[in-house]
């Protein structure tokens, strides 16, 4: 679209709701304009009452139904109140064998083209872990015949939902902030795509959508969360939510499940007896850029692989 | 520390050696007694192969009523029950390669052999070290009489696979759901496919090797 005409169509816009103010255009506003009024004018998700998310999970179902022809189950499931969510991940096991990754992306609604993934797997020489990691030598892109690589370790990375997290730090519209269960997540429909929060991400886990997404209507995944794996459009960021759909209903994270070694771990950070708050307590933990104090939420454990 | 020494009723002077009035002996006593006994029972059980058998040691699950472990895998149809070839033949009790039966089974698992977890008395047990047999259903007991450091991780949910829910109904994997016990070592997997390497959008072909490999917005987007 070349910007005279997207000038044109602002101009339209004044024109019509000049007219609409007179004439009631808010009955049949949405030919004339283009785009449906209930949509540009949708509350922020935390100034949304009952009856207005209501209203906006019944128009997104009927909205996603149109586009790919399914019948979508559209949920708002708020934070359960006695929970911090954490996750572990043994970096003693984990192989590199990318099951996580495309676990994530199916579950999770990710543009296919251009492609998105939230996990990235870097690869590290097993030597160069003397001298401490260096993420920028982490390489993402190796494909041997099989995995794992002797000489080498496996380091997945995404969201690591950081307590004092700097992305939804610089967001100007409030699209991003981290709920009360520690999960950092996105109003797609406030994000402005300004980006400024993947330039505040030490972590590099936003990711952001150049092109329309591209997302087969036989791979979507029907059971979706608006602050989670909600189809996204153009010009907004997403990351990695810890399956907010899933974890808010007490399920374990899609990738968890994938992991054919069991090198993931989730659960509660409040219940001392969470699988999670065992391996704080017996085995040697860290977090990545911990220099930061960004406090990440996920949390590296080496859990004695014999090997 | 200075203890005064009491003088002895020879009238011996004060300052020669006294035994301390205890225990070395007695406790000496009391450890051989305590070892026969433990001996004993190890050797009872060596001899007893029907001894009450030890609770599964990955059975003793939170008693919520939510968690689950998961059924072991089945056997192959071709080897159960074992009995039905090893019925007649005589134990072979000699360590060795396996060319003859079973070759076809690989074979990585230290040390061990055959007869250190098969029954050879009853072909369609296991048995642990001390003679007591075990269930093919329950095979985890038999891993972690030598792998019981694993056993307190795996209760707690550090060392395994569970699967369902962190807050409700979950199922814990057994040992051999994850590791073969004839190979307990993972073998190495295809990866699957690794990420696209980020390209001009808007280029032509963008898998094409050639196009610029940077993050770049379309050109003139950022206009208006």
């Amino acid at each position: 679209m070349s910007s005279d005409s997207k000038r044109a169509s602002r101009r339209e816009f004044f024109k019509v709701l000049g007219a609409g103010a007179a004439t009631a255009a808010v009955t049949a506003p949405t030919a004339a304009l283009g785009f449906d009024l209930d949509t540009f004018f949708q509350k922020h998700f935390r100034r949304m009452d009952d009856d207005e998310l209501q209203a906006v999970i019944e128009r997104k179902a009927a909205e996603y139904a149109k586009t790919y022809g399914k019948e979508f189950t559209v949920k708002a499931t708020p934070a359960y109140e006695d929970v911090l969510f954490g996750y572990g991940l043994d970096i003693s096991r984990c192989i590199g064998c990318r099951r996580c990754v495309h676990a994530c992306v199916e579950e999770n609604n990710q543009s296919r083209d251009p492609e998105i993934q939230w996990i990235r797997v870097l690869e590290f020489e097993r030597e160069s872990a003397i001298r401490g990691i260096d993420l920028e030598a982490g390489n993402p892109y190796y494909d041997p015949e099989t995995v794992p690589q002797k000489d080498k370790f496996y380091m997945p990375i995404a969201c690591m939902q950081c307590e004092d997290s700097p992305c939804t730090n610089v967001c100007p519209t409030g699209a991003t902030w981290r709920s009360n269960d520690g999960i950092v997540v996105i109003d797609y429909d406030w994000c402005i795509g300004c980006r400024y929060c993947m330039a505040a991400c030490p972590y590099g886990a936003r990711h952001f959508n150049w092109k329309e997404p591209t997302l087969p209507a036989d791979e979507v995944n029907t059971n979706i969360h608006l602050l989670g794996n909600a189809p996204r459009k153009k010009g907004v960021v997403e990351k990695c939510h810890w399956c907010i759909h899933r974890t808010r209903e007490g399920k374990y994270p899609a990738c968890l499940e994938a992991c054919p070694v069991g090198a993931r771990k989730f659960g509660n950070l409040l219940d001392p007896d969470s699988e999670i708050r065992q391996i704080m307590a017996t085995k040697r933990t860290f977090v990545l850029k911990s220099e930061l104090g960004t406090n990440p939420k996920f949390f590296y454990f080496f859990g004695g692989a014999e090997r | 520390m200075e203890t005064p020494v009491p003088e002895s009723p020879d009238g011996e002077p004060p300052g020669g050696y006294t035994p301390p009035p205890h225990q070395p002996l007695i406790w000496g006593l009391l450890g051989t007694v305590a070892l026969l006994v433990v001996a004993g029972t190890t050797m009872r059980l060596a001899q007893n192969p029907d001894a009450p058998r030890p609770a599964n040691v990955l059975r003793a699950l939170p008693d919520d009523g939510k968690a689950t472990l998961a059924d072991e895998p089945e056997m192959d149809d071709e080897y159960d029950p074992c009995s039905d070839c090893h019925e007649d033949e005589e134990t072979n009790f000699t360590v060795r390669e396996m060319d003859e039966e079973h070759d076809e089974l690989e074979f990585k698992h230290g040390t061990t052999w055959c007869l250190d977890c098969h029954d050879i008395e009853d072909r369609d047990y296991l048995h642990l070290a001390g003679g007591t047999k075990v269930d093919f259903d329950d095979t985890s007991t038999l891993c972690g009489q030598c792998h019981g450091a694993k056993i307190p991780d795996w209760k707690a949910g550090i060392h395994g696979k569970r699967t369902g829910h962190w807050r409700g109904d979950k199922t814990y994997q057994p040992c051999i759901s994850c590791h073969d016990p004839h190979v307990p070592g993972f073998e190495p997997v295809k990866p699957e496919a690794p990420p696209e390497r980020p390209t001009l959008i808007g280029a032509e072909d963008h898998h094409a090797p050639e196009a610029a490999e940077v993050d770049a917005p379309e050109k003139g987007a950022g206009d208006e």
